[in-house]
Order: C-alpha cells, then sequence, then structure tokens
C-alpha cells in the first residue's frame, strides 16, 4: 500500500494476501497456505509444506527392514496398520512369500480398525473446523474404544507396529476378537447418530454442498485417491480392484459420490465406515486357527519356547535380531487402499539387510496441489471445509 | 490388461524411443532415457488401449553404491482407472548434471513430486516453472536423499585435518 497525497492509503494492486497458518487448528498438522484474497473469495492459493519434515525416507537407508516399521508408524499416524503392512506387503513381495491366512485375516482387521478410527478423528475434526462441536466429542468418545483395542493386542494404543515383516507381532487372544465384536455390534447404531446430526442438518448442507468440487477429469489429473477420488464419481478402491491380503474374500460396497464436493466426501467417508465393520464383522466370522508368522526363521523369529531346546533356533534368533533380514536384489511398489488413498512404498533393495531406498506414496502429500485448486474461488470461510474434506495428515506429506 | 500384454503392446508401438521392457515381480517396467520421456509418457496417457491418466507417484532413486551407469534414476508409476493396470517408468540420468523434462503437462499433480526430486536428488526438471525448495528450506545445500549426503554431521568449524568432512560422508553408518 502506498499514501497518496491526501494521506489516504491506496492498493497497489486489488487483492490482498492472507497468511494462514502454519500453526493454525483446522490445517490439522503444520501446513501453510499464502491465500490471495479478492474481498471474500479466493483468487489463489499457495500452499508451504515442510515444516514436519523429519527425514524419515533417509533415516530408513540407514536402518534394517525390521527397523524401518516402527518408523512408518509415524508418517501417517492415524493409521499406523495400514503403513505397517504397505510396507510389509512390499518387503514380502520382494523375498517373494505370502504370509498365513490366520496373519492376513488380522492385518485386515487391524487396517479396517484404523481405517475407522482415521474416519472418526476425520469426522470429528472436520465438523469442529465447521462449527459442529457435538460431533467432535462423539467420535473421540468411539475412537477411544479402537486405541483401547490397539492396546490390548499390541500394546500400544497409537503407534502399534503390529503388522511385521512375515506375519503379525503377535496372536490375538480369543476374548480380543470378542472385544472387537462387542465393538463393531455398538458401532452402527453411533453412526447413524453422527449422520441425524449431519446429514440433513441445513447448516452442514449449506456448508458443505457445492464447495470444493472437483470433477472426475479433474480428481484423476490431480492424483487425488481414495475417498475424496471416489466422492468424484471414480469407480477405484485397491481393496476390490487389486485384492491383497485376502480383500478378495470380503463382500463390501464401495461407494461413489457424484457431485465431488464436499458433501459427498462425507458421505463417502460415512458409508465407508459402514463397509469398514461389514469388513470387520466377516474376518471374525471366518478368521482361521493356525500360525500367524511364516515359519521360515530366515524371515520371522522361531517361537520363543523353542529357543531352549534347539540350537538352530537360537542361531537364527540371533541372527535375525543381529543382522536382520536378507531382502533379495530387485525393486518393488504394491499399493493399497489407506483412509486417504493409495499408500505404497517404493523400495529398492541391493540384496543386504538394509533398504537403498524406501519411498512412500503417500496420498495425502499428492493431494495438496489439487486441493489448493479446489479453494480458487471459493469463499475463505470454505477454505477450512476443503482442507477437512480432504483429510491431510501432515506426518505423511512432510515425511 | 495383464502386465506381459501392457509391456509387450508399449514396446511393440514405441520401438526404439525405450531401450527396454520387462515384467518385474509382476509389474510392467520400461526403461528409457529422458530424452524419450515425453514422448513415451504422451502415448502412454493418450492411446485409449492404454490411457494411464492417473499418475501415482515419481520417485529418484541414487544408485552410487551400486556401482552402475547412470547413477541416478527417475521412477514413475502411472494406473489406468478405466483399464486397472500400471506401469513403472524408470528413467536412468548422469550423474553429471541430471535432467528429466517435467511431465505436469500430462498430469497436473507431477508439479509437488517433481519438485521434491529437485528438491532431495538436485535433478533439473526442464520446463517447471517452479523449481524452487519444498520441503527442505530455503537456501538449504546439499540434496539430502544424495548417497553421499551424510546422514548425521555437522559444519565443523575448524580442523587440523583437511580430510575429516569427506571421511565423515564416506563413513558408513553403524546400523551396517
Amino acid at each position: 500500500m502506498t499514501v497518496t497525497e491526501q494521506g489516504l492509503l491506496e492498493r497497489d494492486k486489488d487483492t490482498m494476501t492472507l497468511n494462514m497458518g502454519p500453526s493454525h487448528p483446522s490445517t490439522h498438522g503444520v501446513f501453510r497456505i499464502i491465500l490471495e484474497m479478492d474481498g471474500e473469495m479466493v483468487k489463489s492459493a499457495e500452499p508451504e509444506i515442510g515444516y514436519l519434515h523429519t527425514g524419515i525416507e533417509k533415516t530408513s537407508e540407514n536402518k534394517r527392514y525390521q527397523h524401518v516399521i516402527p518408523m512408518t508408524d509415524r508418517l501417517d499416524y492415524l493409521n499406523p496398520p495400514g503403513n505397517n503392512m504397505a510396507f510389509c506387503l512390499a518387503t514380502e513381495k520382494l523375498l517373494e512369500v505370502r504370509v498365513p491366512e490366520r496373519a492376513e485375516y488380522l492385518r485386515v482387521i487391524m487396517c479396517e480398525l484404523s481405517r475407522l478410527g482415521s474416519h472418526l478423528v476425520w469426522l470429528a475434526t472436520h465438523a469442529l473446523d465447521i462449527g459442529a462441536m457435538t460431533v467432535f466429542l462423539y467420535c473421540w468418545r468411539e475412537r477411544e474404544m479402537i486405541l483401547d483395542l490397539n492396546e490390548e493386542v499390541a500394546g500400544v494404543r497409537m503407534m502399534t507396529s503390529y503388522i511385521r515383516i512375515g506375519g503379525v507381532m503377535r496372536d490375538a487372544s480369543a476374548s480380543w476378537l470378542r472385544k472387537v465384536r462387542q465393538f463393531i455390534d455398538y458401532l452402527p447404531a453411533k453412526i447413524d447418530e453422527y449422520e441425524r446430526l449431519l446429514t440433513k442438518n441445513p447448516i452442514w448442507l449449506d456448508r458443505t454442498q457445492g464447495v470444493g468440487v472437483m470433477t472426475r477429469e479433474e480428481a484423476i489429473n490431480w492424483s487425488l485417491s481414495g475417498p475424496a477420488l471416489r466422492a468424484s464419481g471414480v469407480d477405484f478402491d485397491f481393496r476390490k480392484k487389486r485384492p491383497y491380503s485376502g480383500y478378495e474374500n470380503f463382500r463390501f460396497e464401495v461407494p461413489t459420490g457424484k457431485n465431488g464436493d464436499v458433501y459427498d466426501r462425507y458421505l463417502v467417508r460415512v458409508e465407508e465406515m459402514r463397509q469398514s465393520r461389514e469388513i470387520i464383522s466377516q474376518a471374525l466370522d471366518a478368521i482361521p486357527a493356525g500360525p500367524w508368522k511364516i515359519e521360515d526363521s530366515k524371515i520371522s523369529l522361531p517361537p520363543r519356547d523353542t529357543l531352549h531346546s534347539s540350537m538352530e533356533a537360537l542361531i537364527h534368533h540371533f541372527k535375525l535380531v543381529s543382522e536382520g533380514v536378507h531382502v533379495p536384489r530387485g525393486e518393488t511398489y504394491i499399493p493399497i487402499e489407506g483412509p486417504r488413498g493409495e499408500i505404497g512404498f517404493y523400495i529398492v533393495s541391493d540384496g543386504g539387510n538394509v533398504p537403498v531406498r524406501v519411498k512412500l506414496r503417500a496420498p495425502s502429500f499428492m493431494a495438496i496441489p489439487g486441493m489448493c485448486k479446489m479453494m480458487e474461488d471459493c469463499y475463505i470461510a470454505d477454505v477450512v471445509a476443503v482442507i477437512g474434506s480432504i483429510d491431510i495428515v501432515m506426518g505423511e506429506v512432510d515425511r | 490388461m495383464t502386465s506381459e500384454e501392457v509391456v509387450q503392446k508399449v514396446t511393440e508401438a514405441l520401438g526404439d524411443k525405450v531401450d527396454r521392457g520387462e515384467v518385474n515381480l509382476g509389474d510392467a517396467v520400461l526403461f528409457l532415457g529422458p530424452d524419450n520421456l515425453l514422448e513415451v509418457a504422451t502415448h502412454l496417457k493418450n492411446d485409449p488401449a492404454l490411457a494411464f491418466d492417473y499418475l501415482s507417484h515419481i520417485s529418484g532413486v541414487d544408485y552410487l553404491d551400486e556401482d552402475r551407469e547412470p547413477r541416478f534414476e527417475a521412477v514413475y508409476e502411472f494406473h489406468s482407472m478405466d483399464h486397472n493396470h500400471s506401469i513403472r517408468l524408470r528413467v536412468g540420468l548422469e550423474e553429471e548434471n541430471p535432467t528429466v523434462p517435467t511431465v505436469t503437462g500430462l498430469w497436473q499433480s507431477a508439479v509437488y513430486p517433481e519438485r521434491e526430486l529437485y528438491d532431495m536428488f538436485g535433478f533439473t526438471i526442464t520446463g517447471l516453472d517452479n523449481s524452487k525448495r519444498l520441503i527442505m528450506p530455503e537456501g538449504w545445500e546439499g540434496y539430502p536423499l544424495r548417497k553421499d549426503y551424510p546422514l548425521t554431521t555437522e559444519d565443523i568449524a575448524f580442523s587440523h585435518n583437511r580430510d575429516y568432512k569427506r571421511e565423515l560422508v564416506k563413513s558408513k553408518p553403524p546400523t551396517r
């Protein structure tokens, strides 16, 4: 701005630059957007990331394969089992092994529980951003139960590291499976409750319908994935299209939207919660007895009780703990469907026990340019609605 | 299409633009040089039988310890939403001035991963108007995901040993 002769302020340009973040509650992390405003309208949005950069990819290149797993928990911290699963599946693809059926079922149960938990946190914070305080409290109540289930099976509430190379960390007890059953029997009434609060709420409709619209072509071109992609009418879900870990055994629907706006993304995610519940229910019905990790002692630890009687088991145990898994030379990538979309690890191995390159395909990272595109020509109050509807997690954006 | 059919179709259509194609652990993989990238990518996207309309990710790899030529590689992964098949392009890049053309004209979402390639590996992306640092702060020196970038060192203010810094860079991390 410049001061004119009359002492009045005169603007150099018609727009105003507004800084949002990096510490803004509705960016769900440390994320900065520089908005170019024309009155109430956003003309352009320039994202700035990197505030949460921890160098996980670089660190992974200096750790053994099994030591990378706890770091993957911290990428998308709302979906640790999904990240573990993506990393373990890629490593197992290089090793050319397939885990036993019980391990696959336990993995599916954990991943779907974490999808539920992630969507609950998303719904809680998204609704809070738009002004619905009650939903926030309700969702947190149910998410707490998922964390309790995590704690019982993995010993940790959030960063579970439950899924390991060659299987899972330990077997789940019958009582834990009963508790999961109790939880998913309790959940549908609660999801109906959230929907009663929001789905036909006129304030909610005003704030979300027709906001942040992305057409089918735009959504594909901007590499949106997961619920944001499906809300734009693309029927693409890796669980259906390229089943991994036994997802072909389950019957479930892939919800899609029509308009590709914030409201459709909300509807898709809420329906996904019901479908996740359905998958867990079928998995609990059909979970087989048997081993929960592969028996190859060069990949997964031998059973604890054999260490006292078998020399070979002791040697394998020592070698695995001190040296780790040797993964054959090669490169691979395997995509899986996380709560935010396509997660995958591109792993390059030179045949040793330390990966040469670990690259995470993070759905939030790929979605950010498209998200800022959506903000153009919408009101400033809708910016938080758009950010919430994409459900970004800065841990996996900055890595 | 299966991965075998994809590789066969692409290599037949593009001929010498692609160095070679293979199926690796079930994935279709093409090897090519940076000069042919745009032409190959355009064909992959626009051929209706292939229709690779979705960019999954772009990744850089530094093969310094492998002792092979070329040292760098940019890896592109594409999906087709309609046909449900995927392909991976592995573009070898020379150690001196690794340069790769931008694919943002075909897939707009490439802007972030390409800026990351510059930020983390120091690749020059021709045609990308915005190649400043993405994740690292402005003014950062070096490219962190290169193999010769040390994992943990700090600048040493003074040392009698002239080769001290270089030794640190070469030293293997303790977990190896």
